[in-house]
């Protein structure tokens, strides 16, 4: 297949499908999903193929696509693939199928909700592949608009507030992105060749690795950036939509949540933020390295003292992106000479990071999709009502265990490899917060261990509708399947995407202190000019 | 270590193709013995669930295939180790066999036999060039532990190596301890540029006696399962311990297969860790066997004891791991790399890894260098960081060292059941006995010493001395509660962790030998007890207080013969046998060389006289209190007359383990061969001992001083223990003094003990509680203030836009209402679009965003 094609079709595949619904007629509803999740698997069969197609041993962009948009503005459609998006698109496209799998329990309204489904699945794509800030941006909104939607109509009982408290909280983030994308259009124009204000990402990160953006623009851009990308993420203090959205979503639609969404936090720190203000990345690194350190174990306290099962759950998910937080700005630098301090250390941090983000994307849809089996069931979740569940339904809690264990971070399940090679990453940078990343083991064995006592051990099922626990079915654990065995394959062969990462990974790595170090030498300079 | 021999590099090796050859045969066959277990656990695990369905067997009884699939794999598993012992012992020519003279020491065959056979060795071995850089090379100022605070100067060599010597004129040769291993890598987890995580191996001495010892008692084990766990063969089980809310008794199917995909995911495990050639990788087992314990524990998952028991266990140990994972960032940081040692000699495939952490740290004479720089201490790192390498540092400081020694030395305390951490162990004497029996005595709580053992050479004498004491403290806690314990399990769980407090006391007080050979005579003789313990728990019908035994000895000869076996060995006592002289059983040695070990290092250290003091003490009440469990349990009259009728002998397949694990509990450290096997692999800096240590000032014993306090401490032990022995005779068999006399007026005592040292409400206040109250407080922080300040924001918007409304519709709406109401009747007009039909919005969502692409391609030609 022509290489510049896969990358749009793939994006757009979605939308076709969610066009496509409409000529279905109004009672087909099984005819509806089963053509959704061919639309789905067909997109993830496409994300195969992009990776089949990319050579990991290049560092930069593979499959370009640059077409010119709105050329007044220099706005291009311009998409493309490395190392670090590929295998966000991977995870995208396969939780997107397994929630689309899982999305058989919705029954109201089912040709819309597909359609939103499908339309926020481009969306996500499109986030992940888009080159240019502009366009970015516009996937970053179109995302917005259907899962609002999704949780404020599918939702559960305070799904309106849940779903206004997601929109406004991800659009402040916009906001503050847009600012920070004018600030970077406007200037850009002193340091093109042709003198014109550009949003091409690419472009703009070589503006920054020769020190084209000053030191108050870079800190100031990363901040609005960074609070962007901290509310996706989510990160102390603007993480309480997540437990509401969360809580209130449905099964699916957590699942692509906490899979793929929060992901696009970390992605967006890593693609843009970070590479556009190298020298802001860097005056913040501690910053960001304690308050990841702080996410760690703020979630997993949090998350001890939930009663609801999808809430834990969702505070889990605050504690394991703050890995993500750390991973990425363990940088260290010697104070006096500028010079980027045990590289390799830090390296091997944004690899912890981002194999972090696929961990977190395959076990917390997983633990998403275990709530939702029982929810389904019983329509409650409440922990201190569960119990027994292990006699009921052995198979099922079978495989929860699996998904629990790999968000416990054991060893041979995809949880561990992001957390150590984050943790081992961090005594370089900093002994203390080292330290104290370090001891999130002890409280996440604690609330996760306590879950699975308190719901799946115990010799009977405490709460409601007891009769409604029915073993699992085969579309459930077909689901769960996927996931457990995503889980052992990350966890026993972690290179299947480090091998992937590696190179992209390390030249970010040069670029960044490149780019550090070139504005920091231009301001010496001006400092010396100035001085005497 | 004097003359030549120091300075020659000890990095001796056999030839080149041998290397590979035997290496590579190693690597498979014990490879292959770990891997094992895992296909057993993958079949019984997914073939247990799946054959309910296809169970051919009539009356609802259940094959027993899960259970002869799981002993298939760990006997093949033993066999294959057996072979490894074979080719490793042809491969390296290592002398298992104690040499003539020393064999005519006679009454102690031990530690002489070990000197002689690794001088033999080393001997054979000293023409070989090594390959070692550094090991051929005169040292630049080597600092030795010994001379630590006199920096570099003096020039070093022959003569400077007699420092090390204790007594002069005897001289302690140092083993070699890479002589006779193999290391390489199975497989690479990941790689970034120079750090890499991966799966080795590091085989010697050690780890084949381990693997030999591990698979043999799992092996007996997993027979004596098949027995014990029959009543589980069933389609419904009775679990008389769960009382439903109904009050009926809890019934559920029988987890057979369950329990043996579990035990052969311990074993795979435990295997693992045991022939880790990285220090990560013993993490990633470390944390398996973990859970492997906790599954276990928690095997009874309707018992919420039982599932209590396993969270503890397992939080418990995290709470050590934390403490591993400070000393693995430490050393990941400071030396770049994981692996034990590199011994893979130059031209073998794995030779390109670089040196190992204890290379690294020691030089060929397993000494450190230690060098002052302007503010701190620092280690200087041997063969790290050439010139064009500037990220692997060279040097770390000293108290960093420490730390990490420390940290992983908390790992240890966790696994191993040391104090402070050591309230697991008993309560998860909640799992089934075979469990017990494994995975909580022999195996994986030994793990924690095993581990001390292996890292020895990383821990400088300040972290032996905390090793020391922590041991001390545990074996005497330990000790202490098992005198008042009256369930028969929990005085074996108790003796068991404080049995690992001598172990680990041995490591500390320098006995490194006397402390892994205590950890092989236990790992036999307790094994034994538990599944004695078990074959009277079996045959007394799921009864486990002493206080309702008695007497058992007519109706179980067997097993309560195998139990006294057990007793005696573990009570270090020793017989005057004509011909053969003072003949002990297994655990007599091994006590016998840890109590002199640490007389040793009093003499060398007289202000640790406690830890001299408190082990002989309590090899005193060790033997009471293991006397006790006997007497009250076999001997005497039934004090219950129900259990006694129904009690019975086990099966063959129960008794026949117990017969094997007896054999081995009386004569594993007869002939010297044990002790010689552990010696091969012994660091090399151990057998001279220290003059004096670097920051407090410590004396490690030699080998020659230890042997010179045998005879004493011999002597002293063995009244200890016969002391102790009488006195539980005196209490528990003849009856002369009643218990209950001596009690009463220690009641404070014995309440305190009985409350286990008040250790599990101390945490709970300390730590369970508190964090609860933190957790709730996070949680009220998010809900009262973020989002509070987040509903304060928003009721701010809402009475902004009222006000700004009212301003609107009076002032502003005045001028507007003209334009208006032109406009009103294009707004009705538009109203038809406005259904309220979700699906309609929606679709205008999906026409707007296909025709925003439309515009996007309409824009195309200006390209």
């Amino acid at each position: 297949m022509n290489e510049t094609a896969l990358l749009s079709l793939t994006i757009f595949l979605p939308t076709l499908g969610a066009f496509a619904l409409l000529f279905f007629e109004k009672k087909a509803v099984e005819g509806m999903r089963v053509f959704s999740l061919v639309v789905t698997a067909i997109t993830f069969a496409l994300t195969l193929a992009m990776w089949k197609q990319f050579d990991p041993s290049v560092a930069g962009m593979q499959m370009q696509t640059s077409l010119v948009w709105i050329a007044g503005w220099n706005i291009n459609y311009q998409l493309g693939v490395d190392g670090i998006s590929l295998p966000l698109v991977l995870l995208t496209s396969l939780v997107s199928m397994l929630a689309m799998v899982a999305s058989w329990s919705i029954t109201k309204q089912v040709r819309g909700y597909l359609m939103l489904f499908l339309l926020l699945e481009t969306g996500m794509l499109g986030v992940f592949l888009a080159l240019d800030f502009f366009l970015f941006y516009v996937f970053w909104e179109v995302m917005l608009l259907p899962m609002y939607f999704l949780i404020g109509v599918w939702g559960g009982p305070r799904r309106e507030y849940a779903a206004i408290k997601f929109f406004l909280y991800t659009l402040v983030g916009g906001v503050l992105m847009l600012i920070a994308m004018l600030m970077f259009y406007f200037g850009s124009a002193q340091s093109t060749a042709t003198g014109e204000s550009i949003f091409d990402l690419l472009t703009l990160m070589e503006i920054a690795e020769v020190g084209g953006f000053d030191r108050t623009m870079q800190i100031t851009a990363f901040i609005l950036l960074f609070i962007g990308f901290a509310i996706k993420l989510p990160s102390f203090p603007f993480h309480t939509w997540l437990p509401d959205a969360h809580v209130e979503a449905p099964t699916p639609i957590s699942m692509i949540l906490a899979g793929v969404l929060l992901k696009m936090g970390g992605y967006g720190i890593i693609r843009i933020a970070m590479p556009l203000c190298p020298y802001g990345t860097q005056y913040a690194a501690y910053v960001l390295v304690a308050l990841g350190v702080f996410n760690i174990i703020y979630g997993a306290f949090a998350a001890m003292a939930q009663t609801d099962f999808k809430r834990l759950v969702a505070y889990s998910s605050v504690s394991h992106m703050g890995y993500v937080l750390v991973g990425l700005a363990v940088w260290k630098i010697s104070e006096a000479s500028g010079a980027t301090v045990g590289r390799e250390y830090w390296v091997l941090g944004v690899n912890g990071a981002m194999f972090q983000m696929l961990g977190h994307g395959i076990s917390s849809a997983g633990m998403f999709f275990m709530v939702g089996v029982v929810y389904d069931r019983v329509h409650h979740r409440d922990l201190n009502k569960f119990g027994g569940l292990m006699q009921r339904m052995p198979h099922y809690s079978g495989l929860a265990m699996v998904i629990f264990f790999a968000g416990l971070g054991l060893p041979g399940l995809c949880g561990f490899i992001g957390e150590i090679a984050v943790v081992l990453s961090a005594w370089s940078f900093s002994p203390l917060l080292a330290i104290i990343a370090a001891s999130g083991v002890i409280l996440t064995a604690g609330y996760i261990l306590w879950t699975i006592q308190r719901v799946y051990l115990g010799p009977e099922y405490k709460g409601p509708h007891a009769e409604e626990l029915t073993p699992i079915n085969g579309r459930e654990a077909s689901v769960a399947y996927v996931l457990a065995v995503m889980a052992i394959v990350l966890g026993v062969y972690p290179e299947l995407m480090f091998g992937l990462m590696r190179t992209s990974i390390d030249t970010l790595t040069i670029s960044l202190a490149d780019g550090y170090d070139a504005v920091r030498v231009i301001g010496d300079q001006v400092g010396a000019v100035l001085s005497p | 270590m004097c003359g030549e021999t120091a300075v020659k590099p000890r990095f001796t090796h056999m030839p080149l193709e041998q290397y590979i050859y035997t290496g590579t045969v190693l690597k498979w066959l014990l490879g292959l013995a770990w891997l094992l277990p895992l296909v057993g656990f993958a079949i019984e695990i997914f073939g247990g669930a799946w054959g309910k369905r296809l169970d051919p067997v009539a009356g609802g009884r259940k094959l027993r295939l899960a259970g002869y699939l799981a002993v298939f794999c760990i006997g093949t598993g033993f066999l294959l180790s057996l072979t490894a012992l074979v080719v490793w012992k042809g491969g390296t020519g290592v002398a298992l066999m104690p040499t003539a003279e020393a064999v005519s020491h006679g009454d102690h065959a031990a530690p002489d036999g070990g000197e002689h056979g690794s001088d033999d060795h080393a001997v054979d071995h000293g023409e070989h060039a090594g390959h070692d850089g550094s090991g051929d090379k005169p040292q630049q100022a080597t600092e030795g532990d010994a001379r630590g605070q006199s920096p570099a100067a003096e020039a070093h060599g022959h003569g400077e190596a007699d420092a090390h010597q204790e007594g002069g004129g005897h001289e302690a040769h140092a083993n070699d301890p890479y002589a006779a291993a193999f290391s390489g890598t199975y497989y690479e987890l990941a790689r970034f540029g120079n750090l890499r995580l991966t799966i080795d191996y590091y085989i010697d001495g050690l780890t084949v006696l381990m693997f030999c010892m591990v698979t043999l008692i799992a092996t007996c084990i997993h027979i004596f399962a098949i027995g014990y766990m029959s009543d589980e063969l069933t389609e419904d089980y009775e679990d008389h311990f769960v009382h439903l809310s109904g009050g009926r008794h809890f019934h559920r199917p029988g987890r057979f297969y369950r329990f043996f995909a579990f035990m052969s995911l311990f074993c795979f495990s435990m295997l693992g860790l045991v022939i880790a050639g990285n220090i990560f990788q013993v993490f990633v087992f470390w944390e398996l066997v973990g859970i492997c314990s906790y599954l276990l524990i928690g095997f009874y998952v309707e018992r919420h004891s039982a599932s209590t028991a396993a969270n503890k266990a397992f939080i418990m140990n995290r709470v050590g791991d934390f403490g591993f994972l400070i000393g693995l960032m430490i050393l990941w940081t400071y030396f770049g790399t994981f692996q034990f040692a590199n011994v893979s000699p130059a031209g073998s495939p794995d030779a390109a890894n670089g040196p190992g952490l204890f290379q690294m740290v020691r030089d060929s004479r397993g000494d450190l260098q230690v060098e002052e720089t302007a503010d701190e201490q620092v280690v200087m790192l041997q063969g790290s960081g050439s010139a064009d390498d500037t990220s692997s540092p060279r040097s770390i400081p000293y108290w960093l060292l420490v730390a990490a020694g420390v940290g992983i030395f908390g790992g240890c305390i966790g696994k191993s059941a040391q104090f402070p951490l050591q309230p697991w162990l008993p309560d998860a004497m909640e799992g089934p006995t075979p469990v017990s029996a494994l995975v909580h005595s022999a195996t994986m709580v030994a793990a924690g010493v095993y581990l001390a053992g292996r890292f020895y050479p990383m821990f400088t004498p300040e972290v032996l001395l905390v090793i020391a004491y922590v041991g001390c403290i545990t074996l005497f806690i330990g000790a202490t509660i098992a005198i008042v314990a009256t369930d028969i399990k929990r005085v074996l769980a108790y003796s068991t962790i404080s049995q690992l407090g001598y172990m680990m006391l041995a490591l500390g007080v320098g006995g490194w030998a006397a402390g892994i050979y205590h950890l092989i005579t236990h790992a036999f003789f307790k094994s034994l007890m538990f599944l004695c313990s078990g074959s009277v728990i079996h045959g007394c019908h799921h009864e486990q207080e002493m206080t309702r035994m008695g007497g058992l000895y007519k109706k179980m000869p067997i097993t309560c013969g195998a139990m006294l076996v057990g007793v005696v060995a573990i009570s270090g006592l020793a017989f005057w046998i004509p011909l053969a002289g003072l003949t002990g059983l297994s655990g007599f040695y091994s006590k016998d060389a840890i109590v002199a070990s640490s007389l040793a290092f009093m003499a060398g250290n007289p202000n640790h006289f406690l830890l001299f003091l408190v082990p002989l003490v309590t090899a005193g009440i060790t033997a009471f209190y293991m006397f006790r469990l006997w007497f009250m349990t076999f001997a005497g009259q039934p004090r219950d007359q129900h259990v006694y009728d129904h009690a019975h002998e086990s099966p063959r397949v129960m008794t026949t383990p117990l017969i094997i694990l007896s054999v081995f509990a009386v004569g594993c450290a007869w002939f010297g061969v044990l002790e010689n096997w552990i010696l091969t692999s012994e660091p090399a800096h151990v057998a001279a001992g220290l003059t004096s240590a670097y920051h407090v000032l410590l004396t490690m014993p030699s080998h020659h001083a230890i042997h010179a306090m045998h005879h004493t401490a011999g002597t002293a032990a063995l009244i200890a223990a016969v002391t102790g022995a009488l006195l539980s005779a005196v209490f528990y068999w003849k009856g002369l003094v009643d218990p209950e006399s001596v009690r009463k007026p220690f009641a404070g005592v014995h309440h305190f003990l009985v409350e286990k040292w008040e250790f599990d409400n101390l945490y709970d206040v300390m730590f369970v509680r508190p964090v609860h109250v933190v957790a709730s407080w996070c949680t009220a922080f998010d809900k009262y203030v973020l989002d509070g300040i987040l509903h304060l924001l928003s009721r701010l918007t809402v009475a902004t836009s009222a006000w700004d409304r009212k301003f609107d519709e009076t002032v502003v709406d005045g001028l507007v209402n003209l334009l208006g109401n032109t406009t009103y009747g294009v707004g009705r007009s538009l109203q038809v679009v406005q259904t309220g039909r979700l699906r309609q919005y929606v679709m205008f969502i999906v026409v707007g965003v296909l025709g925003l692409f439309v515009l996007l391609i309409m824009f195309f030609p200006r390209a």
